[in-house]
Formats: C-alpha cells, sequence, structure tokens
C-alpha cells in the first residue's frame, strides 16, 4: 500500500532514514539529533538504525558544525546537519557564506561540497525571541547556495532526497510550523526535483506565489476568493534558488495579475526578487503591478503579536483586492 | 499516572462550612485540565462552580449529587500525569506546547474576517509637485501597449483614473474618437501631374496596419471569383415571418451567416488556411465567422467566435454585440483575429457585387450585394422578385472552381428556398 | 611563590563548605559566609524554589509561553546576585529567572519574555540587569563590553556573566574570555553546569578535565564549587567578585549542579536519561542541605522557616494575579522601537496594520 499518512516530521525522518539506507557516506549531526531525535523529532530513530558514527550529537557550536561538514564533505562524506533554529545558524553564517558557498568556485571545481543544512524557519508556533526567523533571504542572496523551500509532505520527503544526493551545498528550509501537517502520501511517486515550481492549484483571474509555510495559507485565500468569485491560481515556488522563472512566469501571464506572498521582512527579500523578475518578464502581459504580502520590516514580534505579522488569508485579499480589476 | 491529588473543598466565601453538591459536571475517567470547572455546588446564596486546580484523569469523585459535603473535606480526587507524560501527549495530538512557545494556534474558519477595504482607485499615485509632463501615468503596460498600437499618443489623453491616471477606456475612447486630420498643405505643386495637393492625410497605426494585410492578401493569394444572381424573395419571406410582437427574431444577417456556417460545414476546404511552411492545406473543425462592420474608423472584421454552434438566434445575438462593440472602439484582439471565414454585406453602399479582398490568412469571402427589386422568371412567367448578387471570392489554392461553385450554389439555394435546404441542415 | 598551574587551575575538588546532609567542611581558601548571609540566603532560595514552581505550574495553564526552570539550582541563582553591589552588572541567560527577581527586578517584568508580550520586559539600567539572552553565550562578549567601559570611566564595576555548561562550546565564550583576560575586564565568568545542554550531556560537550579548567588558557584563574551548596558558592564568588574588583582581571567560576528537570516544560527527558540518574541529586537539594546546616547551628527554626514560607506564598500570588490578568500588547509597538526616528516605512506600514485592525469584525 502505497499510500500513508504522514505528517512532515515523519516525511523528513523517513528520507534521511532512506538516504542514510542507500549511501553509507550520509551523516546527520548536530546538536540533540542523537538521542533525543531532535527538538522536533525529525531525527527519531536514526542513532537507533544506524549508530553514533553515522548520527550524532556535537558540542554547542554552530560555525563548529558547519566547518566540520565543509571538513567532512572535502573528504568523501555526504554530511547532513542540522541548525537547531534558523536563527541559532547566524554563528555559522561565515562558514556558509566563505566557505561553504565558494569552494567549489575558489577551487575551480576541484573541491565540491555535498552537503545539507537543515533549518527549521519561519514562525506562527507562538515562539519566544529568536525562535522564528525567516533567514533564507540571506541564504538566497549568497551565490554558489542551493536553496530549497517544501511546502507540503510528499516535498518535504521528495526534496529532501535530493538535496542529499545533490552535488552542492543546499540549504534546506523547513517549515516549521508544518511540522505536525498530516497528507495521504506515495513516497514512491517522483516528484519534481530541485529547481521546479509546481502550480497547486488553477484559477483565471489572479496568480498567488508563494514558498513554505506561505503556500497553505496561499491555498485558504484562493478558496475564500472563490467563495467571493474570483478564481486565484496557486504557485508553489519550492526552489528558491535555483529559480524556476518559466514555470511562475507562464502562470503569471496566464491571468496577467500576481500577489507574492511570504513570511519575512518584505525590504531586500527573496518576494522583492520574484516581483522584480517576473515583471521584467512578464511586463506585457501584467495588468496591474506585482504586489507583495511579507512580513512588516520588524524585528519578529514576541508571540502575543506575532498574528500582525504573518501574512493571513485577509491581508492576502487585501492586496488582490488592489490589482486594477475596474481595469478589465 | 503517576500519582493522584486530591482536592479539598474550599471555603467559597461568607465564612461557610458546607455546601451541597448541585451537580457534577465531569464524571470517573474524564480528562480534566487545569481551571477545568468539575462540580457546581450550592452555597446558601448561590451556586457556584468550582474549578480544578490540577489535570489529569478523574478519579473519584467523594459524594452523589444532592450530597454535602464539608468544607476541608474530599471533594474530587485526580490522577495527575507528569509533565513528561502530559508533554508527550500534546505532542501526539499535534504542536501544543513547543520547545519554545505556546505552539500553533488553532485555525480560523474559512473565508474573510475582515471587512474589506472600501474600493478606492486602485492606483498608488502620488502626482509629483511641480514635475514637468514625464511619461503619462497609464494604468497597466497592457493599456500603454494598446496605445501605442494604435497610434495614440498618450500625452494628448486626459486620464479618468484617480490622479489623472489613463486607463483603458480612455484609450479606447481615443482609438474611436480618432480621425485622420487632414492637413492642409500650402501651394505644394505634385511634379508629375502639375496639380496642387488638395490635402495629406497622414495615415494611422490602424491604417497602415489594414494596408498591410490588404497588400499582403494580393501579393500572396491565388484568388478567383465566381458570382451569382440569387432570388432572395423566400428568405425575406421567411425572416418576416419570424417576427413577432414579443419576438423580433433573427435578423437577415443572422440568417445569411447560418447558412454560409452550413455551407462550410459541407465544403470545409474553404474555411481553413495555406500552411505554406509545410506545404499543407489546413482545413479548420469548426467556424469563426468575421462579418465586415463599418466604422468611423474603417473597416473592421470581428468575428463570431465558434458560430458553428450557434443557432440563428444565437448568431444574430452576436452579430449584435460585436456591431456595437466595433462602433464603440470596444472589440478585442482576438475577436478582431480570430476569423476563420468572412461574410461581406456590402449591400448597404448600394452595389452587386465585389471582386473583394481576401481577409488574408483567410482563404475565401463571400459578398452580399443590395437586395433589390428585379425581374425574374419564375414558373415562365415574368415575376418582380427580391434579387441579390452573391460574390465568392476563393484562394485557388484550396480548391477549384467545381467546388467554390458548389459552395456558392448551396448558400444561393439557401437563400432561394430555405425550406427545401432545411433537409440538409 | 605559586606556579601558573596553581594561580590559575581549579581546586582539585569543587569547594564544598557544606556537604548534602548538611555538614560543615572548612577550606583553607575560602571562608564560611557570616551567619547573617546564609539565613538571608536561606530565605531567598525558598523565595526562589517557589518562582521555578510556581512559573512551571503557570505554564500548564497556559499564562506563560515557556519556562526554562532552574529547579535545584537556586543556590546558584540566588549566590551569584548576593555577592554584587548596587553597581555591579547581571547578565543572565533564559534559564535564570529566580536570579534576576533575587536582584530586585519585578518578578511580572522578569516574566514577560517567556509570556510572550514582548522580548524584555524590565529597564536593564535599573536594576543593572541585561536582558534575557537566548541565544548561547552571546551575551558573555557584551558582558565584556560593559565591564571595560566601566574600567575606562573609573567606576568600580563588576560585571557577573552567567552561563550553561552547553554555551562554552560556542565560539562567543572562547571570544569573550580571551577578550577579558587581554584587556583585564572585572568580569565574573559563571558556569552554571547542570550537565545538560538539552539532551547532550556534559561528557558530549567537552572533555577537558573541568570547564573551570579552560580558564588557564586564557591566563585566567578558574575555580570550582559545589554548585548546591550556598556557603561554598557565595564565598567562591565573592572572592572572585572581590579580585575582579580589586583590578585583577576576569575570573572563571564554575558550579557543579544538575538540571533536576527537563529543558523545559515542553522537554521529555525520558528519551535521554533516566530517572535513576536524577535520583541521587534531589538528596543533593540545595534548600535540604541548608535547612539541616542553620537547624544544626540554631540560626534557622519555626519562626525563621514560617517567615520564609509567608514570603514565598507571597511571591507566588504576585506571579499568579500577575500573569492571570489579560493584558494585550500593542500592535502598535511593532513598529515604535526600530529607530530613534521612524522612517516613511514604517509609519506607512504601520498605518497599513491600523487600516486592518480597523476593518477586524469583532
Amino acid at each position: 500500500m502505497p499510500y500513508e499518512k504522514l505528517t512532515m516530521a515523519q516525511a523528513l525522518n523517513q528520507a534521511l532514514r532512506d538516504a542514510m539506507r542507500a549511501d553509507d557516506t550520509v551523516l546527520m549531526f548536530g546538536e540533540d539529533v542523537g538521542a533525543l531525535g531532535g527538538v522536533f523529532r525529525i531525527t527519531d530513530g536514526l542513532t537507533a538504525e544506524f549508530g553514533e558514527e553515522r548520527c550524532f550529537d556535537t558540542p554547542l557550536a554552530e560555525a563548529g558544525i558547519v566547518g566540520m561538514a565543509v571538513g567532512l564533505a572535502m573528504n568523501g562524506m555526504r554530511p547532513v546537519v542540522e541548525m537547531q533554529f534558523d536563527a541559532f545558524g547566524y554563528p555559522a553564517f561565515e562558514q556558509v557564506v566563505s566557505h561553504v558557498a565558494k569552494m567549489r568556485n575558489r577551487t575551480r571545481g576541484k573541491v565540491t561540497l555535498p552537503m545539507v543544512i537543515r533549518m527549521p524557519y519561519a514562525g506562527g508556533i507562538g515562539g519566544v525571541e529568536h525562535h522564528c526567523d525567516s533567514s533564507e533571504s540571506y541564504y538566497a542572496h549568497t551565490p554558489g547556495l542551493t536553496v530549497v523551500a517544501p511546502a507540503t509532505v510528499s516535498d518535504a520527503y521528495t526534496l529532501l532526497r535530493r538535496a542529499i544526493e545533490f552535488p552542492d551545498p543546499v540549504i534546506f528550509m523547513e517549515p516549521k510550523k508544518l511540522y505536525w501537517a498530516k497528507e495521504e502520501v506515495d513516497l514512491s511517486v517522483e516528484e519534481p526535483g530541485i529547481g521546479t515550481a509546481v502550480v497547486r492549484r488553477e484559477g483565471g483571474d489572479a496568480t498567488l506565489i508563494a514558498y513554505g509555510p506561505s503556500v497553505p495559507i496561499a491555498m485558504e485565500a484562493a478558496e475564500a476568493a472563490a467563495a467571493e468569485g474570483r478564481q486565484l491560481q496557486v504557485v508553489d515556488v519550492r526552489s528558491i534558488v535555483p529559480f524556476d522563472d518559466e514555470t511562475v512566469c507562464a502562470a503569471v501571464r496566464s491571468t496577467g495579475r500576481a500577489v507574492v506572498v511570504a513570511e519575512a521582512s518584505g525590504f531586500a527579500s527573496v518576494s522583492s526578487e520574484i516581483v522584480a523578475r517576473v515583471t521584467e518578464r512578464c511586463f506585457h502581459s501584467l495588468a496591474a503591478p506585482i504586489r507583495r504580502v511579507t512580513g512588516f520590516d520588524i524585528p519578529y514580534p514576541p508571540p502575543k503579536l506575532e498574528r500582525h505579522q504573518l501574512p493571513g488569508v485577509d491581508r492576502i485579499l487585501d492586496a488582490v483586492d488592489t490589482l486594477q480589476w475596474e481595469d478589465s | 499516572m503517576s500519582g493522584t491529588q486530591t482536592f479539598l473543598l474550599p471555603d467559597l466565601g461568607e465564612g461557610l462550612t458546607e455546601a451541597e453538591i448541585v451537580r457534577w459536571l465531569v464524571a470517573v475517567g474524564d480528562v480534566v485540565a487545569v481551571d477545568a470547572p468539575v462540580a457546581e455546588v450550592e452555597t446558601a446564596k448561590s451556586i457556584v462552580e468550582v474549578p480544578s486546580p490540577y489535570a489529569g484523569v478523574v478519579a473519584e469523585l467523594h459524594g452523589p449529587e444532592g450530597s454535602t459535603i464539608d468544607v476541608g473535606k474530599p471533594l474530587i480526587t485526580i490522577g495527575t500525569l507528569t509533565p513528561a507524560e502530559t508533554y508527550r501527549q500534546e505532542e501526539k495530538a499535534g504542536s501544543g506546547n513547543v520547545l519554545i512557545g505556546y505552539g500553533t494556534p488553532e485555525s480560523t474558519g474559512p473565508g474573510r474576517r475582515r471587512k474589506p477595504r472600501p474600493s478606492v482607485a486602485s492606483a498608488p499615485v502620488t502626482a509629483l509637485a511641480g514635475a514637468g509632463r514625464g511619461v503619462p501615468l497609464v494604468v497597466s503596460p497592457l493599456v500603454r501597449r494598446m496605445a501605442r498600437d494604435g497610434g495614440v499618443d498618450l500625452r494628448q489623453v486626459d486620464g479618468s483614473g484617480a490622479g489623472g491616471v489613463i486607463v483603458r477606456r480612455d484609450v479606447e475612447a481615443a482609438l474611436s474618437a480618432r480621425a485622420e486630420e487632414p492637413v492642409v498643405v500650402e501651394e505644394t505643386v505634385e511634379s508629375r501631374t502639375g496639380l496642387k495637393e488638395l490635402q495629406r492625410v497622414p495615415m494611422s497605426g490602424f491604417r497602415k496596419a489594414v494596408a498591410s494585410t490588404l497588400s499582403r492578401s494580393r501579393r500572396e493569394i491565388p484568388e478567383a471569383t465566381t458570382w451569382v444572381d440569387v432570388d432572395a424573395t423566400e428568405l425575406l419571406a421567411l425572416r418576416e415571418s419570424l417576427r413577432s410582437a414579443t419576438d423580433a427574431g433573427p435578423g437577415l444577417l443572422a440568417l445569411m451567416a447560418r447558412f454560409v456556417v452550413a455551407g462550410l460545414k459541407k465544403y470545409p476546404e474553404l474555411n481553413g488556411f495555406v500552411d505554406t511552411e509545410r506545404q499543407e492545406l489546413v482545413q479548420y473543425d469548426g467556424v469563426n465567422l468575421g462579418l465586415a462592420a463599418q466604422t468611423e474608423r474603417g473597416l473592421v472584421v470581428p468575428a463570431v467566435a465558434d458560430a458553428h454552434l450557434l443557432t440563428a438566434r444565437g448568431l444574430d445575438a452576436e452579430i449584435r454585440r460585436l456591431t456595437t462593440a466595433a462602433r464603440d472602439g470596444r472589440l478585442t484582439a482576438h475577436e478582431l483575429t480570430c476569423g476563420s471565414f468572412t461574410l461581406n454585406n456590402y449591400g448597404s453602399f448600394g452595389v452587386d457585387g465585389s471582386a473583394a479582398i481576401i481577409n488574408h490568412p483567410q482563404v475565401a469571402i463571400l459578398g452580399v450585394g443590395r437586395i433589390i427589386d428585379r425581374p425574374w422568371v419564375v414558373d415562365g412567367q415574368l415575376a418582380i422578385r427580391k434579387l441579390t448578387q452573391l460574390s465568392l471570392v476563393f484562394d485557388h489554392r484550396v480548391c477549384d472552381g467545381g467546388t467554390a461553385a458548389a459552395f456558392l450554389r448551396f448558400v444561393a439555394d439557401a437563400f432561394e428556398s430555405p425550406s427545401s435546404i432545411l433537409a440538409d441542415l | 611563590m605559586t606556579t601558573v598551574e596553581e594561580r590559575l587551575l581549579p581546586s582539585a575538588d569543587p569547594v564544598q563548605l557544606v556537604d548534602e546532609h548538611g555538614v560543615r567542611h572548612d577550606n583553607p581558601q575560602y571562608g564560611m559566609p557570616a551567619p547573617e548571609a546564609l539565613v538571608d540566603g536561606y530565605a531567598q532560595l525558598v523565595v526562589g524554589r517557589r518562582i521555578n514552581d510556581q512559573a512551571s505550574a503557570l505554564v500548564r495553564q497556559g499564562r506563560l509561553a515557556v519556562y526554562p526552570s532552574s529547579h535545584g539550582q537556586e543556590a546558584c541563582q540566588v549566590a551569584a546576585t548576593m555577592v554584587l553591589g548596587e553597581q555591579d552588572w547581571l547578565f543572565p541567560t533564559y534559564r535564570d529567572t529566580v536570579s534576576i527577581v533575587s536582584r530586585g527586578v519585578d518578578p511580572i517584568e522578569t516574566l514577560t519574555l517567556l509570556r510572550g508580550d514582548w522580548h524584555s520586559g524590565y529597564d536593564p539600567y535599573e536594576r543593572k540587569v541585561a536582558p534575557q539572552a537566548t541565544p548561547l553565550a552571546t551575551q558573555l562578549v557584551h558582558a565584556v563590553g560593559v565591564a571595560h567601559a566601566a574600567r575606562l570611566k573609573g567606576e568600580d564595576t563588576v560585571v557577573m556573566a552567567l552561563c550553561g555548561d552547553g554555551a562554552t562550546s560556542e565560539g562567543d565564550f572562547h571570544e569573550a574570555l580571551n577578550f577579558a583576560a587581554v584587556f583585564k575586564a572585572p568580569v565574573v565568568f559563571f558556569i552554571q553546569n547542570n550537565e545538560y545542554a538539552i539532551s547532550v550531556p556534559l561528557a558530549r560537550q567537552t572533555v577537558a578535565p573541568s570547564l573551570a579548567h579552560k580558564g588557564i588558557g586564557y591566563g585566567m584563574p578558574g575555580e570550582r564549587a559545589d554548585g548546591n551548596d550556598l556557603a561554598g558558592l557565595l564565598s567562591v564568588l565573592g572572592a572572585a567578585v572581590g579580585r575582579a574588583r580589586a583590578g585583577e582581571g576576569p575570573q572563571l567560576v564554575e558550579a557543579h549542579t544538575y538540571r533536576v528537570q527537563a529543558h523545559t516544560n515542553a522537554d521529555d527527558a525520558t528519551r535521554y536519561r533516566n530517572d535513576a540518574e536524577v535520583a541521587p541529586w534531589l538528596e543533593r537539594d540545595p534548600l535540604k542541605r541548608l535547612d539541616a546546616y542553620l537547624s544544626a547551628e540554631g540560626l534557622l527554626d519555626d519562626v525563621r522557616r514560617g517567615e520564609a514560607a509567608a514570603a514565598a506564598d507571597k511571591i507566588a500570588a504576585e506571579l499568579r494575579d500577575g500573569l492571570m490578568q489579560e493584558v494585550s500588547p500593542d500592535p502598535a509597538e511593532l513598529f515604535a522601537h526600530l529607530y530613534a526616528t521612524p522612517t516613511p516605512q514604517l509609519k506607512e506600514q504601520a498605518a497599513f496594520l491600523q487600516d486592518e485592525l480597523s476593518r477586524e469584525e469583532a
């Protein structure tokens, strides 16, 4: 029976398990990933199955974790590391930007780093300071990195498998709010790989472009819009870098109107990039400027105020309302 | 279960010494949260709800409803969970408390929960004070291009949108109002003829586009013409018979169109295009019937899409719609270019026949001239009948004269005897 | 003439003045604190324990988002502030609620972070307590800066910088100690080694002979103390603060204690340790032993115990009352504290949110 109901956390766990079974150079390490199985249980049971040489805890030092992964990857291993929360990856930022991203380029392809850095990111979990950041823009802006952002349970599985098999370093953004999301999935089905966006919902009036935790919100907004008589198309970006211009632009051209939805604060963000490149390519198909629904340009709020920061159905529909419908 | 906690009846105030259990709100085995009400007890003055200070599973209720309990005596015993047990339960149920926060919020219902903004103009226009007339404000690139293609100078257009933004309506209005203004040239003598130039009329973008298509048609298509005189008396009678007090019925043009569509079904060679690249003659499955319409701008030929799926009444409605749209300058690009065959009713000009120019890349055009009384022979006798001339101009590459004539004959027979043609409709 | 090793390396065994049975052990280097200090300390331990337990209960009632408890570590919490003067600074982590309250910060303000109303609820300058740090070890470097500024100004401030065993693996720990030593900054780096960083035990964090041994690498004296012995801690920390204040540079103190409960209420410790490991530490409880010692010395009677319990009840009630109230933070604040002068962009965004809220259906 290929279909099973899995949470995203379980799908990620299965992906790690299957990857480690398929290739014994795959290692999984970080803080609390061993005996505890990870604070979100993503690595649950891996040490038990594969032993401490393959899935293990490290000292509490993110720069050390990433730096060590660089060395391991240089010498025949495929390390998968976890930054416990996206914002706690900042101590490792120099290692990522100066070495993980640059090694292939620096050595003219002689030294390449097949490694994955997994980060639970984004908010919506009522977390105290530092636990709900969305830092994907920093990584997307760094040439040499591949940045992947699954939104569905089956994509979590597929894209993590692909990321681990990828010849270059991948920053794997895991939408922690969706760890408990459950879907019926058939893990044997090949989903599109890294670099491909997917249209999740068809609609002729306007296109919502989203990634990660914003995709389910966009889908909800599309449902609400349908009840109001407007058909919204939803595109799941899936792969921030490399970005699938073709699919996204074809979608926008088919409707002529678009809204980009993302949690991260808007200024100089991934959503800024999406708007710029889609506008460049689809200018003549546009009946209205492309709108963005993003976080405000403020530090992520405390739990009691977080709902104001996150894109919600209402804010998305308000943005859709501004797409110059009276000019049809 | 890791232990039990017994809750003693607290002093509920006013120096109470006992209270009667009016109603239990939980039963043994129920899971209760901290502060969840577990019982209603009656004091001297009122009924009070008692909340549980413990979370866990109800183990024992210390008295049936109606019994009295002293203050300080056991009221309820609850089996409590350790924090780890509680956390594990929460974890299984979904996020619950996460390591560092409250957890994911409950999902709100579907749909909007906020009133939409009152509709203001959406264009976020801030007029630049004191700035010269730079690039005119246009609502979208689409409209800007519309203007460019139509040869409209946006600097001459007044925007009716908020902040003076030029919107689609404004450009459409400009396109249809745009007259070719003749320019009087002073005293220029043209050398070849020795005549003075009366005026020079600039060719608008529209005019240029039309000229280009016409030239191309003549250049590329080896066309031939065949014509026939048709007794349309019966057709006119049919048209009148469909008119009643309450229903105007389909117009004459709609009826003609219906017959033409039927004819094209029989002779699909005349409804297609020549694929010169692949050297193939393509026939369409379905007809987009173009109808020539005269507008202030000039002649436009919008097409009724999927005309083969419409009844005469349906065609009538579409024809009227397109005509109105053409006059208002509101035809879409698709409507203007999707035709597969053209029906050209120039009878209103008062002429009979015409060697019309085929609307490239179509392969044929059927012209209908004026309908007037003429002497005709009916059953061997002279009669005055309603005569009209049908002219078929066709691309000789797609068929020979026999086919063209057969199509023309079919339509002519339909006009002359609509009822007999019904058998093949 | 003391050697470098003697001067900088910690004692062979952690300093202990009162053992788990309440029995006194004298130490040539570290004298027993005055009885009044110990009695006062005892009362603070009782209050601290109640804060921990009341806050933990309030999480279960949904009044706090999370509470990382210092249950069992109260001796460290209280000693850290008892040795400080008004001119000194405390740099706490997210687990040091009791320390912050014992420094005099209002308890409800202290819990603002954990309640989720804002990222910090008190004015750091009022009691010279830095905001509670969530990322590990980052605050240690800040502590060095504050200490150095004081020295430049000629003030006799000492900074008490708290961190856990896990934090000693972070790069910022190394950089902070090195800078402090090179600049001779008056900082006491106080490591509460409770043997766990969430699920990772000390043995995986380091194989140094002790965390206090790390001091010598920076030219900094390191000392280790029994983290559940208030008397020993007062003495060791007091001495460290004294040396720093006298201009002898930074000090490293490691307290050996234990995280009796889980990392927070939302952690399942049974996944990585068993109850048998925890049990002995319950016997080493700081309140128990101090109670036993003070009773034996005739310094603690039921009256005094009653007073301490009353103070504990009072603060527990304060916490309950304060946290039971529904106080919703104002969304407008989100845009208020970015810059001295809000940018046009922020004003726009604030207006945008205002508009949204005005259209909210009740």
